[in-house]
């Protein structure tokens, strides 16, 4: 006899399937993939036992190789073993000439936005190299949790662009993962400690990886985490340690030869280690032994700190400016959590608890918290934990606006907004007929269009001719809760919607990606049509499992019959498509299935927030009583 | 059919009063209670079209949130709740009585790095805007509740103008305070 299954309190009635879902920590030094198994998080091993993955991608003569296999070449075959490739994500030319004194690579000059690194076996981008990084972890994850995964939290220094947001999506997208959402560094590692010490409050995240540093402030209050403010540097970490300890090893031993890409990694490597043993020894002895150079020497904790300390100041100047910026007082910050491998320094943990006259809490590994806190969002992202009340509120890094005349910025969002946000901007025309005109977006606090960070420009077309000035273009400028801005436009007085043209001016253009996923499945075209038509037999079934559980919440409320009519036959027309291999057909099926639902999903969202609003009077009502009672 | 929130004001969708002085405690808890119910992670899952719903509501949410806590915003907020078009960018205050104290406390900020200890005389600046501006958000306050809405929005002009005054001390606060760590 077949037993009666009763579910537990709280938890759904139906049989709840568990989803697999992994969070990702993409870092310049290492990278992780965590995941929570039984209740419980942790990182993923590889088959040797090693939970990091070096983020070094060699291209060799019979192929890729990724993580330790990887690191081998980086002395012999420096030129095709791409390491910190992070640092060249959403980056131009120019950005990487003045970042690449410390790695010194073959750049190829394309037609594209973006750089291409020279390897042997073709130019490849950042995004792909990332990619390439992503795919070794994505087949950790699936090997080890024994099934294809539901989609994955991607982790993002919090103070990345949307261009350098963007290239982190690109990749993710290159190696197959559904990204569930990016999420801030320095807030998976509040929420890995949060959790774990269920502490309340406001707090400062001190992330310090190997080429980024991340400050964050966050307020603490029964599972939500909300940023208030956020700071910090996208290219400054330990690599520029390693870079100051490597300068004054060239200067006291007088290598001539430094520009030689082997002979530079070989000094990078010596410094590092160097600064690693600090961590424990008062000294450290250095053998260069490098081509015609042999020197002998000696490296103390002082001297560490004299090449460090400047370092280490400029992230205490970001410290003030997020306190400011957050309206908090140094001394109502409780705790400062350490995040990032460069946080082991101990001049570093020095200088921080000086500055925040605080405790500081390291008793996670600093390596790993920021995965498994990425790992417990994607849980929850997931659907694993229907009931949970985790919330991450997060702001944007940096203020969005646009160039004016003059070349002037003027700005739209101001940074550390709460996102999703979005603000409208009215255009005019300036021109009898005009059709068409461009914005310029630019990222940045800079007055000026030349110091700021330029993210796309955009071209509005299709607006009905005017005469000057009578237009009325209103631009809605939409950052999302990856922090990723989508402009949109409409002339008000005609409500045509603008076509855009977006013209990304670090990233990769829609097709570019197309033609990069094409490649990527070895020009397969039968590949390419099996994988979008599963992709849309998914999307397929998540707006199906939506809707049913939309319906059976609150289905009979908030529709007449005949609404719930129109959305069952659109609901069944979808049912019957999904399963043939017609893609544009399915597409098309759940286009006009969400149209028939546009008016039901609108009210169930406002119905929840008036039901949200009501219960808070209820409630107050009914603990008014019972402390009359008792 | 339910009102769509989205074209609801402000204080109705927190279900606060109409009024400038806010319960800021209340705002913050009903804020958290509403992101609960509406905010795009609730909806990772979901249909696009759920996500881009959740996504315009919480944008709404957020928007009303940060205009209800401001005193500036929620003052100006106030009074194009009582139809009147009023844009911050575009008005100015003509009182010259104002305005002369007002170029009075920027000559004190020119010279500010000139004095013996820089942050200390900010701090002094700095106390001096928040005096003026509570000053004027009680005088905003008074006005709004007799209906004298001309005087009123005389009050928001000027705290605009301590708003602009206030970002500009803590510039300088960060400038003097990168002098001094380098």
């Amino acid at each position: 006899m077949a037993l009666i299954q009763i579910a537990e309190p709280g938890q759904s009635t139906t049989a709840h399937q568990h989803r697999l879902a992994v969070g990702i920590d993409l870092g310049t030094t290492n990278s992780l993939v965590a995941s929570v198994r039984s209740g419980d998080v942790s990182t993923l091993p590889d088959p040797d036992g090693q939970h990091l993955l070096p983020s070094v991608v060699h291209y060799g003569e019979n192929g890729v190789a990724v993580g330790f296999e990887a690191q081998q070449f980086s002395l012999t075959d420096p030129l095709n073993t791409i390491v910190s490739v992070k640092r060249f994500m959403g980056r131009g030319l120019k950005d990487i000439e003045t970042e690449d004194t410390h790695y010194s690579y073959d750049f190829a000059e394309t037609d594209s936005a973006v750089p291409r690194i020279r390897t042997r076996t073709g130019d490849v981008s950042a995004v792909e190299v990332s990619a390439e990084i992503l795919k070794t972890l994505k087949r950790r994850a699936v090997e080890t949790l024994g099934d294809e995964l539901n989609g994955a939290v991607i982790t993002v220094p919090a103070y990345f662009d949307d261009a350098q947001r963007q290239a982190t999506k690109d990749a993710a997208k290159l190696a197959g993962i559904k990204v569930l959402r990016l999420l801030n560094e320095p807030t998976a590692a509040a929420v890995a400690y949060g959790l774990d010490t269920g502490n309340e409050g406001v707090i400062a995240v001190f992330d310090l990886g190997g080429g980024t540093f991340d400050i964050s402030i966050l307020r603490l209050n029964k599972g939500v985490f909300e940023v208030l403010a956020t700071g910090g540097d996208s290219s400054l970490g330990g690599d520029d340690f390693d870079y100051a300890i490597a300068q004054w090893m060239i200067m006291q031993a007088d290598i001539a030869n430094a520009d030689d890409a082997a002979v530079r990694r070989t000094i990078m490597q010596q410094a590092r280690h160097a600064k690693e043993a600090l961590a424990e020894a008062e000294s450290v002895e250095i053998n260069i032994d490098v081509e015609d150079c042999h020197w002998q020497g000696t490296l103390d904790r002082s001297k560490l700190k004299e090449l460090l300390t400047p370092l280490v100041k400029k992230t205490l100047l970001s410290c003030r400016r997020a306190l400011r910026d957050a309206g908090v007082d140094k001394e109502e910050i409780k705790e400062v959590i350490m995040v990032g491998g460069s946080t082991r320094t101990l001049l570093v943990r020095e200088m921080v608890s000086e500055f925040f006259e605080c405790e500081l809490l390291t008793s996670i590994d600093p390596d790993k918290v920021v995965a498994a806190g990425a790992a417990l969002q994607a849980d929850v992202l997931v659907g694993n934990k229907p009931d949970d009340e985790m919330l991450l509120l997060d702001v944007i890094p940096l203020s969005l606006g646009i160039e004016t005349m003059g070349g002037l910025v003027e700005k739209i969002i101001y940074r550390n907004t709460a996102i999703p946000t979005a603000k409208a901007q009215d255009f005019t025309t300036y021109k009898d007929g005009q059709t068409a005109m461009a914005v310029h977006v630019l990222q940045g606090e800079r007055e000026l269009v030349s110091d700021s960070r330029s993210l796309a420009r955009f071209e509005l077309r299709g607006f009905p001719p005017q005469v000057a000035g009578a237009a009325r273009i209103r631009v809605t400028f939409q950052v999302d809760a990856d922090g990723l801005l989508i402009v949109s436009a409409r002339e008000e007085n005609s409500g045509v919607e603008a076509s855009i043209d977006v013209k990304p001016s670090y990233g990769l253009s829609d097709s570019e990606i197309e033609h990069m996923l094409r490649e990527s499945i070895d020009h397969a075209e039968d590949d390419m049509h099996s994988r979008s038509l599963r992709e849309q037999q998914v999307e397929a079934d998540r707006v199906l499992e939506a809707l049913d559980s939309a319906l059976a919440t609150d289905g009979d409320q908030l529709l007449s019959d005949a609404e719930k009519s129109t959305i069952m036959a659109a609901r069944q027309a979808l049912v019957e498509v999904k399963d043939e291999s017609d893609i544009e057909q399915i597409k098309q099926t759940i286009k006009q299935l969400e149209t028939a639902c546009d008016d039901y999903v609108a009210r169930r969202m406002n119905s929840n927030i008036k039901n949200a609003m009501q219960g808070h009077s209820i409630e107050e009502y009914a603990s008014g009583s019972e402390a009359e009672e008792s | 059919m339910s009102k769509d929130i989205l074209n609801s004001n402000f204080f109705e969708l927190f279900d606060l009063p109409v009024s400038y002085d806010v319960d800021l405690l209340q705002l913050q808890q009903r804020y958290m209670e509403l992101q609960k119910q509406v905010h795009p992670d609730k909806f990772a899952n979901g249909s696009d079209q759920e996500k881009r719903q959740s996504m315009q509501h919480t944008s709404w949410i957020n928007e009303a949130q940060t205009t209800l806590k401001d005193p500036v915003l929620r003052a100006s907020y106030l009074i194009k709740l009582k139809g009147m078009d009023f844009s911050l960018e575009n008005e100015t205050t003509m009182d010259a009585a104002f305005l002369m104290s007002q170029l009075e406390m920027r000559e004190k900020m020119e010279h500010v790095k000139q004095q013996d200890d820089p942050l200390v005389a900010l701090d002094s600046i700095e106390k001096e805007i928040k005096d003026a501006n509570d000053q004027m958000m009680q005088g905003f306050a008074e006005s709004y509740q007799a209906d004298k809405f001309d005087d009123a929005r005389e009050w928001i002009r000027k705290l605009q103008f301590l708003k602009k005054a206030k970002n500009e001390v803590n510039t300088l606060i960060a400038d003097v305070e990168d002098e001094l760590m380098h």
